[in-house]
């Protein structure tokens, strides 16, 4: 393993997005962004600098990488002291493109229009729509002073549809279909006929929830579906194994080699491969010219590695995984998870709930937050009560919440099928795009409600 | 870094090329954005950055039909290849009656530090890094920032027959947050943070509620589970309540008011809060200027008094949209006045409940319910503050909780662009 005292990285990174929304059929976003800029990042004496400019000025990388280095030296302020030895390889290559073409500005917004449309026809009493297009893509030339040379590209692609009605007392409840990959508008399958037998289950979730009854809140039997499991994994246990979480006090940090969960869960962080296929957010070098390495974080219960960069992999002695990632061109590469899941089991959905004799099935959930105790919260805007192994009542919208440690210990179902899903952000200083994936597990678990 | 660029010519030339290419009405905003950072990371000082950064937005309507763009590239080619690719997503976007832009509004705004001061900025650190070794010596400061900021932003509009918007903003302020844990006998606390915005950063765990923040974290390494469902008081520390703050202004704005999901669309002049609760703009604050975003000069508001709402805010393509009146609001520069009741008498008060800095919550449904997590809270008996709590889960409806507000105050945080007190509210479910 290669290692140095200091270390310099130039970034030319581009940023481009789509985003569109439609409310009640009205255009009302409709927005193309290109952000193009230089960064440089040096490791000088101890310290680090880093500076960003946009792209486009003469003599432009030249200039940032010099002031990337004066501000390492100015860190000097803060006092002399020792430079780590930042370890790990230098990767050179070239990724490409490889989807369809992207479709047109129209052809988005048409199809936008059809499927307010079609579900504004074809379900009565529905109040209205909401349909929310995004897609991205980041293209970073990278070099850094150990050799590497790089091009790397992340692009997504993600499709929501919000159906809005009202309950049985006039009150507005939500239902929501989200559909994501990798790649552009033309990646995906987002007709109304490729969606159609998707928003007749969505409209009968919102016809579910008109009558639906509150959660009890407290400690419960729930049965996660696959969306779930993905959130569960991201931001209950994947947050605390980023090695700079570890540094920094996470609970993790004394449970390395020890029983963390279940002997049925197994936990990865993946680079870019998930059975022979390319991941939704496919990472090969990370953003200092790392070779991306899959992260085997919970191996059959027990927490084995950390997510890491040079400067963590030089404190804890350990090479680094290539999991240092910046989202925008003015922004410093963080440790940050790429493609994180629970691994499938051997049980199905139904299996599942049929072993549920009081409790929930959780079927979406809209957003969700970490802590370094690993106590975790996700909202849950779609679910069911399950008695004596059957699916019952729509529940209203609620929250899921324990100790990471405690759920996944309690895990006695996991189940052989498994979602990937990339249609949203990771917070954590900067936004990160991630995917997510998982089977329906069952667990215990804490449910809000009165 | 420094750049040499003319912000207001790009608006200029870029308003141009877009009234070239055919657009009938047109908004457009070249800003330009210097940043300067010194950064914290575990305990010692980690980095410095310098960001420069340049973008022009620009917003395109021909034939009522809408677009919006933005770009990075203000070069003469970078604003060519923009203007065409607004011309294209434009012509291919639906007719809208309501799309329109600002006109006649003048605006000229110069405040605040322009330059950064780095000794200052090290000096803030430094005073953070201090004092946690003093008084907070278990937390450890996951990352904390100290930075300064100069924006120079020049928005210009034209319509065919009117009288375009000008607005040129040129501000200066300086930011301060530190987050992290505190750690102890192999525990970990829940984390935490706080930060804000001023003019400038002396006494600097003095500002925001940092030295509030990580003292109390220290006491947060021990928690219990509260064990037991009952029907109590919440104590929400500022953080907490710009939750439901942010719930009610996205209440008050174009996607609930156009899809119809909004529960506050017809109570303008009703009361629907607490008539402790007075929510009323501050412009002024660092950083923040009397702007929308559609490029509205936006007066100084009132909008909730005494707990009665006085008016929404939808946008000016929402008001032509929904026949709602048009009544522009910034969206930064808001605060809370203070109540009459220390929070120490709040707390005293309470029998049962807890003090709530942070809530960890799902999104509210559309009618305002929601069941959260309580984060870095303590149980409050009988007017004391107990054992710091973990899972522990509340629930409840924002839209009630905020008519549910028993008391509010005299101790407010100043985090600049937004100025919370401390709020009681009861009849939330514990679990």
């Amino acid at each position: 393993m290669f290692t140095t005292s200091s270390y310099l990285e130039a970034r030319h990174h581009e940023l481009r997005k789509t985003r569109m929304a439609m409310v009640d059929g009205n255009l009302t976003s409709n927005l193309r962004s290109v952000q193009a800029g230089v960064s440089a990042r040096a490791y000088i004496d101890g310290y680090w600098g880093f500076a960003s400019a946009p792209a486009d000025g003469a003599g432009v990388q030249a200039q940032v990488r010099s002031q990337a280095a004066a501000n390492a030296r100015a860190m000097a302020v803060f006092g002399a002291r020792p430079s780590l030895m930042l370890p790990g390889l230098h990767y050179r290559g070239e990724q490409r493109l490889m989807g369809r073409s992207p479709m047109s500005a129209g052809d988005c917004g048409d199809r936008m229009a059809e499927l307010h449309a079609y579900c504004m026809a074809r379900y009565p009493g529905l109040k209205s729509t909401r349909v929310m297009t995004t897609d991205e893509l980041h293209t970073k030339a990278l070099h850094t002073d150990g050799g590497g040379e790089s091009v790397a590209l992340i692009q997504r692609v993600a499709v929501a549809v919000v159906l809005v009605g009202e309950d049985d007392h006039g009150t507005p409840i939500e239902v929501r279909e989200s559909l994501s990959g990798i790649g552009s508008f033309g990646d995906i399958d987002w007709s109304v006929q490729a969606l159609a037998a998707r928003l007749d289950r969505l409209h009968g979730h919102l016809q579910a929830k008109r009558h639906a009854v509150p959660a009890r809140g407290g400690l419960h039997t729930v049965v996660l579906a696959p969306d779930l499991a993905g959130m569960l994994a991201h931001e209950a246990m994947g947050h605390p194994c980023e090695a700079d979480s570890v540094l920094s006090g996470a609970i993790t940090a004394d449970l390395q080699g020890k029983h963390v969960a279940s002997e049925l869960i197994s936990m990865v962080d993946l680079a870019h491969h998930y059975n022979g296929q390319e991941t939704l957010c496919p990472v090969y070098v990370d953003d200092e010219g790392t070779p991306a390495e899959d992260v085997l974080m919970i191996d059959r219960g027990v927490l084995r590695q950390f997510m890491h960069s040079r400067e963590t992999a030089a404190r804890m002695g350990l090479p680094p995984s290539g999991s240092a990632r910046a989202y925008g061109p003015d922004d410093e590469p963080l440790v940050r998870m790429r493609n994180t899941a629970i691994l499938p089991g051997s049980s199905t959905l139904d299996e599942l709930v049929a072993g549920v004799e009081d409790g929930y099935l959780l079927l979406d959930t809209s957003n969700g937050q970490a802590d370094a105790t690993t106590e975790f919260m996700f909202g849950v805007n779609l679910a069911y009560e399950s008695r004596g192994g059957k699916v019952g009542a729509a529940v209203r919208d609620t929250t899921l919440s324990g100790s990471a440690l405690k759920v996944l210990q309690s895990v006695d179902g996991v189940g052989n099928d498994m979602k990937w899903s990339c249609g949203g952000y990771c917070g954590k200083k900067q936004p990160m795009v991630v995917s997510v994936g998982g089977p329906s597990l069952r667990a215990r678990a804490q449910l809000g409600g009165q | 870094m420094t750049m040499t660029f003319s912000t207001e010519q790009a608006a200029d030339r870029a308003v141009q090329a877009l009234r070239t290419r055919g657009f009938d009405s047109i908004q457009v905003t070249v800003s330009e954005t210097q940043r300067v950072e010194l950064n914290l990371a575990r305990n010692e000082p980690s980095l410095l950055r310098s960001n420069a950064a340049r973008k022009l937005s620009a917003t395109g309507i021909v034939g009522g039909r809408r677009a919006s763009a933005e770009g990075s590239n203000l070069s003469a080619e970078g604003v060519t290849t923009l203007v065409e690719a607004l011309w294209e997503a434009a012509n291919a976007a639906p007719s809208d009656a309501a799309n329109a832009v600002s006109q006649g509004q003048r605006l000229q705004v110069s405040r605040g530090p322009q330059d950064a001061d780095p000794t200052a900025l090290a000096d803030a650190l430094r005073s953070v890094l201090a004092w946690r070794a003093e008084h907070t010596p278990t937390m450890m400061i996951e990352e904390a920032e100290a930075s300064h900021v100069h924006q120079r932003l020049h928005t210009r509009t034209h319509a065919a027959g009117g009288e375009g918007s000008t607005v040129d903003l040129n501000l200066g302020w300086c930011e301060l947050s530190v987050f992290g844990l505190a750690r102890e006998d192999g525990r970990t606390s829940s984390f935490n943070g706080a930060g804000g915005s001023a003019e400038a950063l002396t006494d600097a765990t003095e500002r925001f509620g940092l030295g509030r923040m990580m003292r109390e974290l220290t006491q947060q390494v021990h928690t219990q589970p509260l064990g037991e469902r009952f029907v109590g008081d919440v104590v929400l520390a500022p953080g907490a309540v710009s939750d439901l703050l942010g719930w009610l202004m996205g209440q008050l704005g174009d996607g609930p008011l156009i899809d119809g999901s909004s529960v506050y669309r017809d109570s303008v002049g009703a009361l629907i809060a607490s008539p402790l609760l007075t929510l009323k703009s501050r412009y002024d604050a660092p950083g923040c200027a009397p702007l929308s975003a559609d490029a509205f000069v936006t007066p100084p508001v009132t909008l909730l008094e005494a707990g009665r709402l006085t008016q929404l805010t939808p946008s000016y393509y929402g008001s032509r949209k929904t026949g709602l009146p048009h009544k522009p609001v910034a969206s930064e520069g808001w605060e809370l006045l203070a109540g009459t009741t220390p929070l120490a008498g709040i707390i005293a008060a309470v029998p049962r409940g807890a003090l709530v800095d942070r809530l960890s919550m799902g999104r509210p449904a559309p009618n305002g319910d929601f069941s959260g997590v309580i984060k870095n809270a303590f149980a409050l008996t009988d007017g004391r503050i107990g054992a710091a709590l973990s899972e522990t889960m509340i629930n409840g409806n924002v839209a009630q909780m905020l008519k549910d507000v028993s008391a509010v105050s005299v101790e407010r945080i100043d985090g600049g662009s937004i100025v919370l007190p401390w709020l009681r509210i009861g009849g939330l479910h514990f679990s």
